[in-house]
């Protein structure tokens, strides 16, 4: 008998859940997912409706996972995100590669739930979870009819792209972004719009074929074999394909007969002896998952960074680099100066002045970007000869939640910039940038891209933001850091780790003090501008008085 | 040869007619009503600064510190880097495109141009080609009447300052003088008043209404309206195009009948042909002229797309 086309594609796949989020399933499953995606805090996932920019990100509806209290409340701010610590040294570069761990084993055998167990145990941010389900080969017409009526192996290392995998995860473990194909079971094909997958430090990647190629093995730091019983996942296998995917007990133990088993005898079972770690009983196996979630622990801990602290000794008493240009004292731009600089100022003259000299260094800061002789027909009737953009596209970075307020000046100059956004804030028990929020346009890496940031001290939030965009593949070259004010240190480490980002700033002040504050400087920016320092008594009176 | 250039002017000062007497007086009101409303809290938000002795750092800025040097420092000032345009062919005329130093040497060193880049290229470029979109030509004239405002600023007075941060340690700065009041030459000068006010939010804007004559080329004057105090204030006259200068003339006439001097007039311009820039200098010797490029050829499209009345 011939199954419907649906439940018949989605009987080779175990995991769909994990990688059609649109394919209904069980609550539990979509809680976990949704879980899952909150532990993956800088997975940008395209499929999400776009996010208004300088909107916080968006919260987590109480049905698709539990409900968590904030990870830090102070006075001062709220913090609701892990956020992820350097990857990268004071040169900028990535010192060593995330934490890959492979996940093999039957069908049903239970690896999701495994991983998700090791995900909730290892109870730290940044970890990604690759499912092979997402690397089916799309099936040609001939293939297609097959699959219709049950005769399609899916079971079988060549309905695998492996060649994608292993790039995918290469770039993973070098801290790229990806994009990931999305399966759709239903046509046998991939979804147009892929997943973007970024910010991992551990890497966990699971498959019934997560074993079978060498150079994927190459790729795994750690090889985990879950073995359960083969009645076991028969049993669960008729359970999920009857119960939830309708079909008859004949079809799935048809399939399983010619397709499963043999592949689990020939390719599957092998690979075990590849394995570091081997898990009987599956998730049950609460000890040995336990030593991996240890094991994993102190490959980590090898690999936390202190880059602040390295950015503070650094680069004493050199001169300034080439690629620094500060916009031209003029009367103008030292009177704005003298304005946002005095602390006697209000907020209102402070946001005032602050938008002018942000509009005059946007304006320099384009100045740089490459042009073009063209020549274009006047109404007076002549020819005239000038200059248009040679680039494809300008971007928009912002470094929340300062550099957020140079987003308007950068739009009443660039119409129609994408603007994207990064948050960073301090870890204030460590003194290191966390990165918590990426949300960038699509193809970002052909454009030139303004980072925005207010004021710069350290240089360490400017760094991570720009290995963020490395990352993205976004040329170093067409990288612009854009500040109003700028320590002498922090332009010495963004120049010292990636030397052919251009630098453009307002004032370059000599030092910062023992909290990293520029001196003589601005105070807190974002307090300043936003109103967020501590108020005086009465101060309501104060600005219902402006007001009026 | 210049009647032709001229000719084009007349059509922009023919549709400046109908649509500025509809409105000119309830305009003014607004603005009247913007300069009360923010006065006074520029006032005592200016106060608020420290008013220290300032002390030199160069001799150059030891010469623009004295305010009784106002008219001085406003002729001494030049612009060291040259402009790029002077690479274009000249079609009419022996005349070709200057940079700064031979400008000033041919026109005179009132003329200043605002320093030039790849960037302000591309506006001009773009106010300048007939088949830009309306929402691009007004985007690219905003831009670069903004630079240009910017630029304007710098010419006035200022004082040395000292200022204390909120790491609490000092600042030396400058301050500026107050005093400073915008007139625009409608029609096409209102396009550059929210430049201005986007900078200065409440300083005081007079407005010159003037029409040319289709028949003489002469410029006729209809309507003025400034500050009552503008003969003790610095005026920074916005308009956009310098064809022939006749506009500007008649405007600078109607100032100095008002008391103000021209060695406190600077002339906000985007555009300037020579010819139009001489015949000014030649009038008022003490007027600071600043546009962005001179060329024999102006876009005296300008105000009918930037409003849309053509």
């Amino acid at each position: 008998m011939a199954a419907p086309p649906a439940s018949m594609s989605a009987a080779p796949s175990p995991l769909q859940s994990a990688v059609a989020p649109d394919v209904p399933g069980r609550q539990a499953e979509q809680n976990e997912t949704a879980c899952e995606d909150r532990s993956n805090a800088g997975t940008l996932d395209r499929l999400l409706p776009p996010v208004g920019t300088g909107r916080s990100p968006r919260k987590r509806t109480t049905s698709q996972c539990k409900s968590e209290p904030p990870l830090l409340r102070t006075s001062k701010r709220t913090i609701y995100t892990a956020g992820r610590p350097p990857w990268y040294n004071e040169h900028g570069t990535q010192s060593k590669e995330a934490f890959a761990i492979g996940l093999g084993g039957g069908s049903a055998s239970g690896k999701t739930t495994v991983a998700r167990m090791i995900i909730e145990a290892l109870d730290v941010p940044w970890v990604v979870l690759l499912s092979m389900d997402s690397f089916y080969k799309v099936l040609t017409q001939q293939q297609q009819e097959q699959a219709a009526c049950n005769n399609f192996n899916f079971d079988h290392p060549d309905a695998f792209d492996f060649d994608l995998i292993i790039s995918t995860l290469k770039k993973l473990k070098q801290g790229r972004s990806v994009q990931v194909p999305i399966y759709d079971f239903t046509t046998h094909s991939r979804k147009k719009d892929w997943k973007t997958l970024y910010g991992a430090n551990v890497i966990i990647f699971e498959g019934i074929m997560a074993f079978a190629d060498k150079t994927l093995l190459e790729l795994l730091d750690m090889k985990i074999f879950v073995d359960t019983d083969s009645d076991i996942r028969l049993v669960r296998r008729l359970r999920r394909d009857i119960s939830e995917r309708g079909r008859d007990i004949e079809g799935v133990i048809k399939q399983y007969n010619k397709f499963v088993k043999p592949a689990f005898d020939q390719y599957i079972q092998p690979t075990m002896r590849l394995a570091d770690i081997v898990v009987p009983r599956g998730s049950g196996n609460t000890v040995a998952i336990d030593l991996i979630v240890q094991h994993v622990h102190s490959q980590l801990e090898e690999r936390e960074l202190s880059v602040r602290a390295a950015l503070a000794s650094a680069h004493q008493c050199h001169p300034l680099p080439q690629t620094l240009s500060v916009l031209k004292s003029t009367p103008q731009v030292r009177g704005m100066h003298t304005i946002i600089r005095d602390k006697e100022t209000s907020r209102d003259e402070f946001i005032f002045y602050s938008k002018r000299l942000m509009r005059l260094l946007i304006e320099h800061a384009l100045s740089f970007l490459p042009f073009q002789d063209c020549t274009v027909q006047t109404p007076q009737g002549q020819d005239y000869v000038g200059k248009c953009y040679a680039g494809k596209q300008i971007t928009g970075v912002s470094i929340l939640r300062a550099g957020e307020t140079m987003e308007p000046a950068l739009r009443a100059v660039c119409k129609d910039v994408r603007i994207g956004t990064i948050l960073i804030q301090t870890n204030q028990l460590t003194g290191e940038p966390e990165l918590h929020y990426l949300r960038l346009p699509k193809d970002i890496s052909d454009d030139h891209v303004i980072l925005m940031d207010c004021t710069v001290s350290t240089g360490a939030a400017a760094m991570m933001a720009v290995r963020v965009l490395l990352d993205h593949d976004v040329p170093e070259d067409k990288i612009f850091l854009l500040s109003l004010l700028m320590a002498e240190m922090g332009v010495h480490s963004v120049a010292y780790a990636f030397p052919r980002v251009r630098i453009i700033t307002t004032a370059v002040d000599k030092r910062v003090n023992d909290l990293f504050r520029i001196i003589p400087g601005i105070g807190n920016f974002g307090d300043r501008y936003f109103g967020t320092d501590a108020v005086p008594d009465g101060s309501d009176d104060d600005e219902a008085a402006t007001v009026g | 040869m210049a009647s032709e250039l001229q000719r084009p002017d007349s059509m922009p000062c023919h549709n400046r007619q109908v649509n500025s007497t509809s409105s000119p007086s309830p305009e003014h009101l607004l603005a009247e009503d913007r300069v009360l409303d923010h006065a006074e809290e520029n006032n005592a938000a200016m106060a608020k600064l420290t008013l220290l002795p300032g002390h030199a750092h160069s001799s150059v800025l030891s010469e623009r510190d004295s305010p009784a040097c106002c008219s001085t420092n406003l002729h001494s000032e030049n612009h060291s880097d040259s402009s790029d345009s002077g690479n274009y062919d000249a079609p009419v005329g022996g005349d070709s495109l200057l940079g700064d130093c031979e400008l000033s040497r041919q026109i005179g060193a009132q003329l200043k141009l605002l320093p030039m880049n790849d960037q302000i290229r591309e506006l001009q470029t773009i106010i300048r080609d007939k088949t830009a979109s309306r929402g691009d030509f007004m985007f690219s004239a905003d831009r670069l009447i903004r630079l240009v405002v910017e630029e304007g600023l710098n010419q006035l007075p200022y004082k040395e300052c000292m200022v204390t941060t909120p790491t609490g340690h000092k600042y030396e700065g400058v301050k500026f003088e107050k005093g400073n009041c915008g007139v625009s030459i409608m029609r096409s000068g209102e396009a550059m008043e929210q430049g201005l006010r986007d900078c200065c939010r409440s300083i005081r804007i007079g407005k010159i209404l003037i029409q040319s004559d289709e028949e003489t080329q002469r410029a006729k004057v209809y309507y003025a309206k400034f500050p009552p105090d503008i003969h003790r204030r610095k005026v920074l006259l916005m308009y956009p195009i310098l064809s022939t200068g006749n506009t500007v003339i008649e405007a600078v006439k109607v100032l100095i009948e008002h008391g103000v001097q021209p060695s406190v007039i600077i002339l906000l311009s985007l555009f300037s042909t020579p010819h139009g820039a001489k015949s000014i200098i030649q009038e008022f010797p003490e007027i600071t002229i600043l546009t962005t490029e001179v060329h024999p050829v102006a876009p005296t499209h300008f105000g009918q797309k930037y409003f849309g009345t053509d």
